[in-house]
């Protein structure tokens, strides 16, 4: 009850470089995984305001054709594989003890060896740069015969493979921490049905990687024996076959697309209900959702194939379809939470509403494009561009600012503006979809992605110049909450346990928490209780 | 990654320097021409069947979309935090008949949306036995190769690699009006993607595959179309252009071009 009154002081920790390098501690490794998740974050937005100023008219000549297609490929690679993904994983780490009321990760090494590798697995990637013929430059699809050893014959090529690689060992350890310590190491009284929605989804998410990522650095290696050591599995003229590396590749990134969401459906289940001062509204339906999500999505991978001729469109379409049943409960769900609620709008509530509002929009686009018909126009279109944009920037990336916002003053002890906070939150939302809004048209123009100009023909420089301005928009939003981060840090304020009135129980320890997490744990009752402990007498329905 | 000052990059950059004019000419002066009119222009009979997809799932989309975006902005707006509040809003958690409904109900539309897409997708991928006009199409880095069964042979590229050739304008696909011609399509190199925007419909170009597909087109005209797939440096010069001409027209270009 006085917890909020009385910050509590964690008992000092070495905080040398030696200390963050040889970590053990998950509150450590998560935050070594989200900033440097954010540093690569901030090389790939850098990496797409380049790409959209040599957009921003026809003819524009700022960077060659290699060049580009050496900038689109680094900016889809980080986006994917180093920020949103290992975003996620650097929050889970951070919060998934601390959640089920445990003092660490189950396998605390494992834990730092994933976070080594994945920071090095990007390294390697970005290494590529320096080599003769640069980075690859092939797309983080990295389609055969495109990727072969005859087209793409520079070393990029094979960083590129070695640091995905990487990459992807790293998640798949990372999964198993996750999936045993939850299983394991909740606290007396945390049954499986009162941990907290974010916690499941990256029960969920940790299964999907168990499918997807294996599939991932296997394709990885029959590649790189293609490549290297004379391998003919996607060469036609060996009796390799061009399509099976779309299958196998599409078959880890349709389930990637959900690891790259679902655990932010988490952040946003967390978040709506605190800022509405209510419970989590269907919260068996939501964990319910989240499992159908992950079981259909294995099933979708050829919808990114339907204009190959070589694949059985309608099958692939129709489980497409239907993974819009479950997303429509936890829209329905999200809602209903927010209904007859008490909503205060906070920075952290603000950027889950920008959540809500954008990825709406890339969610009724990507029912659109999983049927064929539709998908013969839009397919490697700008449509499509626009799309996956919806879900992974106005989706993904406004719950990963959400979530900044939010865990902040747990994870070190303040809060971030909320003045700064709310003009990012506008400037980000405004930016994004002066950006993003314009390439559903330039797909129907006819403009295919990943073209470094374009002819001057109908709308297409006006839609392009307009994108440009809005990149830059979404810039000094990013700025904005660089330049708060240091206003914070510097003031110094102390917020105490839980400056948001929370539910779950990483808001029952202190900010920061101490090393093992807990002095004392609440009773465990529900799936909040912190909500509990401050409210004895029970809810009012 | 940043520009590169080798040999490669350089002959890139001045290729596009060069190309730049090449495109905008040989592009503007038809596209301009063709391209004046509100999408989608639905050039052949197969797509009327696509746009007709088009239709109804931007549509229903777009219904659902204000729907949704109605009832978060109406929640936001209703029961937005006027002030300290003095007890808790209601702390309910489940209604199991309205949970049920917004499975089911959705369940239901999609099924629906499935039947729609389906019948046009087996209409638009049906291949008529006996087309009129047969064209094998060969895509390749960065050029097309038209070669019609029976004659003659068109092929070329917008932009040709070579310094100083540049100012090709795109390889002709001719096109007999309301008639059905079957193109197949393969690569000889890396995965293209053949893309005609007036027609709604693009099919990747793949290597050690051939695959079939009917073009009906039912309005006069010229039609660009490009490479989709990324294939790498030239990708942005890969187009051609879909000339639909009436059958004698039709005959008499096969006849000429067969004389060339």
């Amino acid at each position: 009850m006085s917890a909020v009154a009385s910050p509590r002081v964690a008992p000092a920790a070495r905080t040398d470089l030696l200390s963050w390098i040889t970590t053990t501690d998950h509150k450590r490794i998560g935050i070594l995984y989200l900033s440097t998740s954010l540093f690569y974050f901030f090389v790939a937005g850098m990496l797409a305001l380049v790409i959209r100023t040599q957009l921003a008219r026809p003819g524009n000549s700022l960077v060659t054709p290699h060049a580009y297609a050496q900038l689109f490929t680094l900016h889809g690679t980080a986006m994917i594989f180093l920020f949103v993904a290992p975003f996620a994983l650097g929050l889970a780490n951070f919060l998934i003890p601390l959640q089920i009321g445990a003092p660490d990760m189950a396998f605390p090494r494992l834990n730092a060896t994933s976070y080594w590798l994945f920071l090095s697995g990007g390294l390697v990637v970005f290494s590529g740069a320096a080599s003769n013929e640069g980075a690859a430059a092939a797309g983080w699809t990295s389609y055969v015969p495109l990727s072969a050893i005859k087209v793409s014959t520079g070393l990029g090529q094979d960083l590129w493979i070695v640091g995905v690689f990487l990459v992807s060992v790293a998640t798949i350890l990372t999964a198993v921490n996750f999936v045993t310590t939850v299983f394991i190491y909740r606290a007396p009284g945390m049954t499986m049905w009162r941990i907290p929605i974010f916690t499941w989804e990256m029960v969920a998410t940790s299964l999907l990687i168990f499918m997807a990522f294996p599939t991932l650095a296997a394709d990885l290696l029959l590649l790189f024996v293609d490549r290297r050591l004379g391998g003919h599995v996607f060469d036609p003229a060996g009796g390799g076959n061009v399509v099976l590396w779309q299958h196998l590749f599409w078959f880890f990134g349709h389930p990637e697309v959900y690891v790259m969401i679902l655990p932010y459906f988490g952040v946003i289940s967390e978040i709506i209900p605190v800022f509405s001062g209510k419970p989590i509204f269907g919260y068996t339906g939501l964990v319910l959702a989240a499992f159908a999500i992950a079981g259909l999505s294995m099933g979708v991978w050829a919808h990114h194939m339907f204009t190959t001729g070589a694949v059985n469109n309608p099958f692939f379409s129709f489980l497409s379809f239907l993974i819009a049943v479950p997303t429509g409960v936890k829209f329905f769900n999200w809602i209903a939470t927010m209904w007859r609620g008490s909503i205060s709008f906070q920075t952290p509530m603000l950027f889950a509403i920008g959540f809500l509002l954008n990825f709406l929009l890339g969610g009724v686009t990507g029912v659109m494009v999983a049927s064929p018909a539709v998908d013969y126009m839009a397919h490697d279109s700008y449509f499509v561009v626009a799309h996956f944009h919806y879900v992974l920037g106005g989706g993904s990336l406004f719950a990963i600012f959400a979530a900044l916002f939010f865990w902040w003053p747990k994870m070190f002890g303040v809060k971030l503006d909320e003045t700064l906070g709310k003009w990012c939150f506008w400037f980000l939302f405004v930016g994004f979809n002066v950006t993003f809004l314009p390439m559903h048209l330039m797909g129907l123009e006819g403009m295919p992605r990943r073209v470094f100009t374009y002819a001057n023909t109908g709308r297409l420089p006006e839609l392009n110049l307009i994108a440009t301005c809005g990149s830059y928009v979404m810039l000094v939003g990013t700025l904005l909450f660089a330049w708060n981060v240091i206003v914070s840090t510097v003031r110094r304020r102390p917020v105490g346990d839980d400056p948001w009135g929370a539910n779950s129980l990483e808001w029952a320890t202190s900010s920061p928490p101490p090393e093992h997490n807990f002095d004392k744990l609440p009773p465990i009752r529900s799936e909040r209780p912190v909500w509990d402990l401050h409210h004895p007498a029970g809810p009012r329905t | 990654m940043t520009p590169k000052t080798n040999g490669c990059a350089r002959t890139a950059t001045d290729r596009m320097r060069l190309a730049y004019p090449a495109i905008e000419s040989a592009n503007s002066g038809y596209f301009i021409a063709v391209h004046v009119q509100t999408w989608p222009l639905t050039a052949t009979k197969q797509a009327s069947v696509l746009a007709n997809d088009w239709f109804i799932f931007a549509g229903s989309g777009l219904a659902v979309a204000l729907l949704v975006w109605g009832l978060i902005g109406f929640a936001l707006a209703r029961w937005r935090r006027r002030s300290r509040p003095s007890n808790d809003p209601p702390q309910f958690r489940n209604n199991y008949p309205l949970e049920i409904a917004w499975t089911a109900v959705p369940f239901a539309f999609v099924c629906i949306l499935f039947f729609y897409g389906y019948r046009a997708e087996a209409s638009v991928d049906a291949v008529d036995p006996h087309p009129d006009v047969i064209v094998h199409v060969n895509a390749y880095r960065w050029g097309w190769q038209f070669r019609y069964e029976g004659g003659p042979l068109v092929a070329g590229a917008t932009h040709s690699p070579i310094i100083g050739s540049n100012d090709a304008p795109p390889p002709e696909l001719v096109l007999p009006l309301n008639e059905t011609t079957r193109i197949d399509l393969t690569s000889s190199d890396v995965t293209h993607s053949f893309w005609v925007p007036d027609f709604l419909f693009k099919r990747d170009a793949i290597p050690g595959q051939v695959s079939s597909f009917d073009l009906s087109p039912d309005r006069l005209g010229s039609f660009p179309g490009r490479c989709a797939q990324f294939c790498g440096l030239d990708h942005a010069f890969m187009t051609f252009l879909v000339r639909v001409v009436t059958p004698a027209q039709f005959a008499a270009w096969r006849r000429t071009a067969d004389a060339r």
